[in-house]
């Protein structure tokens, strides 16, 4: 391993990017601009659900039960419709994600103390929003319980009716939202998304880095040069991890100063967490490179490897616990769980290395094994 | 005349469409590559992820260790929770949401019984780990439910009345209670597979669609190859044209492998609507994408130029299409870019026509949509392309 042979290499290859100015520009764009739009846009809050309401029975307690839906900030009243057979079809055509069915007998069955059933149809296609709104609707639907109840057997027993719905809530649940006491979709998103952005760009950055040589017969200077395999990798992806670096605290800089997330960790710990994941996430680009022979299979590759986990296996839309044993086994097999538990503990949890610092030790462990792979992949004396 | 032309055009498109396949099934790591995407990725997605509570890791921290807190504590239950131990101290509790061992504390406080018998409101606190909004929620409900059916139900035995089955022995003394019954359309037994099967499959076509054209035209310039093209008597339309067409044939052939070796026999996704329909919408929607990936090529120099551009677009298409993210949750800024994503026309319309039955009536718009989408493209490309070679 020489150190001036590696910085060589490095060299060459910075040379190479800033000379490509295009690539150059977008090498720091993308991140940045991915980080503006998901920031913004991907919000998981399921509110506005787009709500109409068929009221058989039109008497005030239906009216006052459907007031309770449609003034929910939750859901977006579209009207009242006259059938169920109107609103099937704004179902089928996505106008609608909701719709509540209040029976004819509603208001005379609740007045004389008799128990009703009202329906509510909820559009499943996406499983996550129904859920939601299906919570919505339970939690609306039982405040409302509270108040009829209580004022049922308070007309009955001749108790008041606010003694009557304490003594009904006789537990209290106090929740306390910890990490994010506002539940607040963007905080828990900010940290994340640095993590996926760190796995979408720089393996694109690296994935060429070999493969384009080998396309263009540059690589055979490579192989009768002095350079050691070794020396040839790390200087490869030397100027990336550090393009990426430089995006990493923009990122950074971006879920703190304009997403407003809390920072309470580390920031020391952080930084090197980050730079050992962004040398996973390069090198996984690189490992590609080296095993694939053309660019085309390369970038194909790359995103399999990369897009498609970004999005499922990475904890950032859908927590790790609930994946099934084989998406867990990928989910732990590429970097991005392990340091979205350190950009969690860092920025929400105010966590440092005495919790985190498994999570660290297999990033570090992840670079060690794909500079290993990309070695014994990478051969000077190719077979054909 | 006008005949002969024709054959000659034709016969050229053909020859270039060969020449396009060719090229593909003479790498066979890609091959393998869109193989796999095809089939394990989506199966992988399908078989694996869920959006349901599951399993979330609960503590009790029982302080008032009476008949009536362990009853309240039983009944936490699975699937939504599982008891991951008891704690003895507050400080064990935060040591276990800090390092991920629990999603939520139970907090049972002392007294809780001697209140409850002397029909005092009694409370009980929960922690729960919002780092993960959604699922933070979604606990929260689960167990305010679990709490209020409890409390109600010791108000039921205090005054001698059961309430609508909740309560007592059985015994549904009416009451005046709303029972709320939800009915999940298209997918009653809520089924993430379905889900998250047709979801994937929508994403490999789009990864694909953009990629493989983007890919095949950069490569002609790279190489140089390209001025051999345009040198031959081939119109910058019989270039780009065949290029289209083949990679439509792969992926419409992924597709049908993806549907049809997949979704359809391990998963059972139901094929509700016309399948002539989902092709016809796929075709269209992967040549919109791949003069996408075309304009991509004429925009770049080179494949690292181009494989960022397509990150750059494929990305925000991806998780701002719709499928993650509520549309009536986004910002209007943001909305308007998912309404020029035709991903967005995608994926409403294969939901429609897999999931939901609809036919061409219902969904015109979203074809409208990905049409216009479409035209513009081709438009751009052509006179991209034009100027830049021509």
């Amino acid at each position: 391993m020489n150190l001036r042979r590696i910085s060589v290499v490095a060299y060459k290859e910075w040379r190479e990017i800033v000379r490509d100015r295009l690539f150059f520009v977008l090498a720091f764009v993308v991140p940045s601009l991915l980080m503006l739009l998901f920031g913004y846009g991907l919000s998981l809050d399921v509110e506005n659900i787009p709500l109409a309401i068929v009221d058989y029975d039109q008497s005030v307690s239906s009216r006052d039960y459907a007031h309770h839906f449609s003034d929910s900030r939750y859901f977006s009243f579209q009207g009242y419709a006259q059938r169920e057979q109107d609103v099937e079809k704004l179902l089928v055509d996505n106008s609608l994600r909701a719709v509540i069915i209040i029976p004819p007998d509603f208001g005379t069955r609740l007045k004389s103390g008799q128990a009703t059933t009202v329906q509510t149809w909820i559009d499943g296609t996406f499983p996550f929003r129904a859920l939601t709104a299906k919570g919505y609707v339970t939690a609306i639907n039982a405040a409302m319980n509270l108040d009829n109840l209580s004022a049922h057997f308070s007309a009955l027993t001749g108790i008041g009716q606010e003694t009557l719905r304490n003594s009904m809530q006789s537990v209290k649940l106090e929740t306390r939202y910890l990490y994010n006491q506002e539940v607040k979709s963007i905080w828990s998103i900010a940290p994340k998304l640095i993590m996926v952005i760190l796995m979408l760009s720089p393996p694109f950055l690296t994935a060429l880095g070999v493969v384009r040589e080998k396309e263009s017969g540059a690589i055979y200077n490579v192989y009768s040069s002095t350079l050691s395999r070794g020396e040839y990798l790390i200087g490869k992806l030397l100027p990336y991890v550090g393009i990426s670096i430089v995006n990493a605290c923009a990122l950074t800089a971006f879920a703190l100063l304009l997403f407003g997330a809390p920072f309470k960790g580390d920031p020391l710990f952080f930084l090197l967490s980050t730079i050992l994941y962004v040398i996973c996430t390069t090198g996984i680009g690189l490992l590609v490179s080296v095993m694939v022979n053309t660019q085309v299979a390369a970038m194909v590759g790359t995103a399999i490897v990369t897009v498609v986990p970004a999005v499922l296996y990475s904890g950032m839309i859908i927590p790790i616990p609930s994946l099934s044993a084989i998406a867990s086994v990928i989910a732990h097999a590429l970097p991005g769980m392990y340091y979205a538990e350190i950009a969690m503990g860092s920025f929400l949890k105010g966590v440092g290395i005495a919790a985190l610092w498994q999570d660290m030790l297999i990033l570090a462990l992840y670079a060690i094994a794909l500079f290993t792979a990309g070695f014994l992949g990478f051969s000077k004396r190719p077979k054909n | 005349m006008n005949s002969l032309f024709d054959r000659i055009w034709w016969s050229r498109l053909q020859a270039m469409t060969w020449k396009e396949l060719l090229q593909l099934m003479r790498d066979p790591v890609l091959l393998v590559f869109v193989l796999y995407a095809f089939s394990a990725d989506i199966y992988n997605a399908a078989s694996g992820v869920s959006f349901q509570l599951n399993n979330a890791a609960l503590v009790l921290f029982d302080l008032d260790r009476s008949a009536a807190s362990r009853e309240l504590a039983g009944r936490f239950m699975s699937p939504e929770f599982r008891w991951a131990g008891a704690i003895t101290h507050a400080s064990q509790g935060q040591q276990l949401l800090d390092d991920g061992k629990a999603m939520a504390v139970l907090d049972i406080p002392p007294g809780f019984s001697d209140k409850l018998a002397r029909g005092d409101t009694a409370s009980v606190q929960m922690q729960i780990d919002a780092s993960n909004s959604v699922q933070g929620f979604l606990a929260a409900v689960d167990a305010s439910q679990i709490v209020a059916r409890y409390g109600l139900e010791q108000t039921a035995q205090r005054y001698g009345v059961g309430i609508g089955g909740v309560g007592g022995a059985g015994g549904a003394v009416d009451a005046p209670l709303i029972n709320n019954q939800t009915r999940v359309w298209f997918n009653p037994n809520q089924n993430d597979a379905w889900f998250m099967g047709i979801s994937e499959l929508l994403n490999v076509i789009t990864l694909f669609s953009l990629l493989l054209p983007a890919a095949a035209m950069v490569r002609e310039k790279e190489r140089g190859t390209i001025e051999q093209l345009l040198v031959s008597p081939l119109s910058p339309l019989q270039i780009m044209i065949p290029k289209i067409v083949a990679m439509v044939a792969v992926i419409l052939g992924g597709t049908a492998l993806g549907l049809f070796g997949i979704l359809v026999p391990v998963f059972a996704v139901p094929v509700a609507g016309s399948l002539l329909l989902f092709f016809a919408l796929t075709t269209l929607y992967v040549s919109t994408l791949a003069g996408i990936g075309i304009l991509i090529a004429t925009m770049t120099r080179n494949m690292a130029q181009a494989g960022m551009m397509v990150i750059l677009i494929i990305a925000p298409m991806m998780f701002l299409s719709g499928a993650w993210t509520p549309p009536e949750a986004m910002p209007t800024i943001m909305r308007l870019g998912m309404y020029v994503s035709p991903l967005y026309y995608y994926i409403n319309a294969s939901y429609g026509i897999l999931m939901k039955g609809a036919g061409f009536s219902v969904l015109w718009p979203m074809f409208s949509g990905i049409l216009l989408i479409a035209v513009m493209v081709s438009l751009t490309t052509i006179a991209c392309f034009k100027k830049q070679f021509a």
